[in-house]
């Protein structure tokens, strides 16, 4: 081999070189990467409002993609709702209830689960409280609008205008509270010492009585129940993304969905604009307006 | 460049270009085929339809009329802001006046009731042409010389029924050239005639977490005693009812077992329907509502209803002396100011007849 073919080949050497080391450089952050890196992803998905058609929405699909998404390996449910539409409220603990079948679902109570609230938390596999918190008012009521046919309407049926008789709507009533109160029942069947008609007084605890009476599990904070539910995961290097609950729309911000008269009506919050139908709600607390009320315990 | 190398070079490009796709496409049949999307929604059964419909209570029949013998004159009270009307009680006025009887409304005394206290005048008049009185829901109290009217009307002969529901109050307040007033609707009991017959009403009412129909509220009665309010009837339904606290001079007819009290949560029987001589109190009135009136055996009481109030033998008069007592002060809790805006002292009429 000649001098001058021996520098040839050093020179392709160097610029193989050259570019190994470019290529190197460019794949070496993601190898690190891969070897440094969280095995995987806590979500904490928010639920910080009335339960209403849409905020239920906007959970169920957060949950739905920390189901789809592969770097997600756990849920962790940061929940302060005191419930609110029945229908929403059932679809949250289906949505809750499947999640659960995939991955752990860790529930931490960071101010009230009340009502469609627990319904929700019920579902996951355990439920952090703390002191101050408050879990239970596990029961169901309807509102139901003046009856009759209104003056300068035309109907086709007597029930066209109120939907249902009020003995129709105690007995539905009666069957959402046989479903939310078997729920919990079933769900918590390991720990609660609440018979289902205790559990039907609707009361609302807090959270040290719940993990008393077994509607919650353990004393502790969000944080906590993520690391739990890494454990649970069996993640011990993980990331912790947060799905934030939906806010509020800007008319309700602006207190513009609330009656004439300043008050937050059913109709207002969990109704159509301008319609006024029976709304069944697992909620707690009270609602202003409604002209007549079917409540299916004691307290809820 | 030369056109061969140039054609052979785009071919190798197309060939690795369909090997990637064709791989790619093949690698995503496989996976789907190993259904890795169903490991991602899972089948999460919940609820059990079979379990969660209540089995309705039997609503059916119709209210038996009464004995239509002596036609006799029931007056039902409307001036003490009463909250139960007639049309709340329509299947008891409608076994009346089927069966012959007449039934009235008395809507209170006349205009100079406010300073003569002849509101209690107006009712001693009235009882004198009746045979039985039905007092529901009155929001505003009785007073002494009301109560010692309707008293000395039972103690002649005349039938009293009391009914009373859980007692509900609404103030407003309203302010009129800086004079401020507070008016007080809403519901009561009829406590002051109840208790000068040994009978009073528990403001709470009573619930059934386990056997009722079909809501807390809505607890069954089952006879304590046979015959009279109790006769034919098996089990009735009250909504929200209260308990009627007696003596031993007074009978429970109708009672609830294993129920709670609302205010102490204590568990027990408790009486819903109690007679003592000629007054009745039933601690309801849902169950003579055109709503309730059919569910299951409250069509018999009702009918008992009607029997016991036109089964009365009346004799003597009442009134007299009370009926010109001035009270100081002048304004009393009579018909003529009573709350609840169905009344007002201009009403002359006695009593209206009833037109079922």
């Amino acid at each position: 081999m000649s001098g001058g073919e021996r520098s040839k080949v050093g020179r392709v050497v160097l610029v193989g070189a050259v570019i190994g080391l470019l290529v190197g450089a460019a794949v070496a952050p993601t190898v690190w990467d891969r070897t440094t890196g969280p095995d995987g992803s806590v979500a904490v998905v928010e639920l910080h409002s009335t339960i209403t058609s849409d905020t239920a929405s906007t959970v169920i699909d957060n949950l739905r993609e920390a189901r789809q998404n592969d770097s997600i390996e756990a849920v962790v449910l940061d929940i302060d709702s005191p419930g609110g539409a029945a229908a929403a409220s059932e679809q949250l603990y289906l949505a809750v209830k499947r999640t659960r079948q995939v991955m752990p679902v860790v529930t931490s109570v960071t101010g009230m689960a009340a009502s469609g609230g627990y319904y929700t938390a019920v579902a996951s596999d355990e439920i952090y409280v703390t002191p101050a918190s408050s879990v239970g008012s596990v029961g169901v009521r309807a509102t139901i609008p003046t009856g009759g046919v209104p003056a300068g309407e035309i109907v086709t049926g007597p029930d066209k205008g109120s939907t249902a008789t009020q003995t129709e709507v105690r007995q539905r009533v009666e069957s959402l509270r046989r479903a939310f109160v078997g729920s919990v029942m079933a769900e918590r069947n390991a720990s609660l010492t609440l018979s289902a008609n205790e559990l039907s007084y609707a009361k609302l605890y807090s959270g040290a009585r719940g993990v008393r009476l077994g509607l919650a599990d353990s004393i502790g904070g969000v944080d906590t129940a993520i690391s739990a539910a890494a454990s649970e995961a069996g993640l011990s290097d993980y990331r912790v993304v947060r799905m934030e609950s939906p806010t509020p729309n800007v008319l309700s911000q602006l207190g513009l969905s609330a009656d004439a008269d300043g008050t937050a009506s059913a109709s207002a919050t969990f109704g159509n604009q301008g319609v006024e139908t029976v709304h069944y709600l697992t909620l707690h607390g009270s609602v202003a307006g409604p002209k007549t009320e079917v409540v299916a315990n004691a307290s809820a | 460049m030369r056109a061969p190398d140039l054609r052979r070079g785009v071919g190798a490009f197309v060939a690795v270009l369909l090997a990637a796709v064709v791989v790619t496409a093949g690698v995503g049949v496989v996976s789907d085929a190993v259904g890795s999307n169903g490991a991602t929604q899972p089948d999460a059964p919940a609820y059990d339809t079979g379990d969660l419909l209540p089995t309705p209570v039997d609503d059916g029949g119709s209210v038996p009329a009464p004995d239509a013998g002596t036609q006799k004159t029931v007056v039902v009270d409307a001036a003490h802001g009463n909250t139960v009307g007639r049309a709340d009680m329509q299947p008891l006025v409608n076994a009346l006046v089927e069966s012959g009887h007449e039934v009235r409304f008395y809507t209170g005394g006349g205009s100079s009731s406010l300073i003569s206290g002849s509101g209690t005048s107006a009712l001693n008049e009235t009882l004198n042409d009746a045979d039985a009185f039905v007092i529901a829901d009155p929001a505003a109290a009785y007073s002494g010389a009301e109560a010692d009217a309707v008293s000395a009307f039972a103690d002649n002969g005349g039938r009293v029924l009391l009914l009373g529901d859980t007692p509900t109050t609404a103030t407003s307040a309203s302010s009129l050239l800086g004079l401020t007033g507070e008016t007080t609707a809403g519901s009561g009991q009829p406590n002051a005639v109840a208790a000068r017959h040994g009978l009073a009403f528990n403001a709470d009412y009573l619930y059934d977490m386990t056997e009722n129909a079909n809501n807390f509220q809505y607890v069954y009665g089952s006879p304590s005693a046979d015959g009279g309010l109790a006769a034919g009837v098996d089990r009735t339904v009250f909504d929200a009812a209260v308990a009627v606290a007696h003596g031993d001079a007074a009978t429970a007819a109708i009672s609830a077992e294993n129920v709670s009290r609302e205010s102490t949560r204590t568990t027990g029987t408790y009486a819903v329907a109690v007679r003592s001589g000629n007054v009745a109190a039933i601690g309801d009135t849902w169950f003579l509502s055109p709503d309730g009136a059919t569910v299951a055996d409250n069509e018999a009481l009702v009918g008992n209803v009607a029997d016991f109030l036109v089964s009365g033998t009346k004799t003597g008069t009442i009134g007299g002396s009370s009926g010109s007592t001035v009270r100081p002060g002048g304004i009393s809790l009579d018909g003529a100011n009573a709350a609840g805006g169905s009344t007002n002292a201009s009403n002359a009429t006695n009593a209206t007849s009833a037109t079922a």
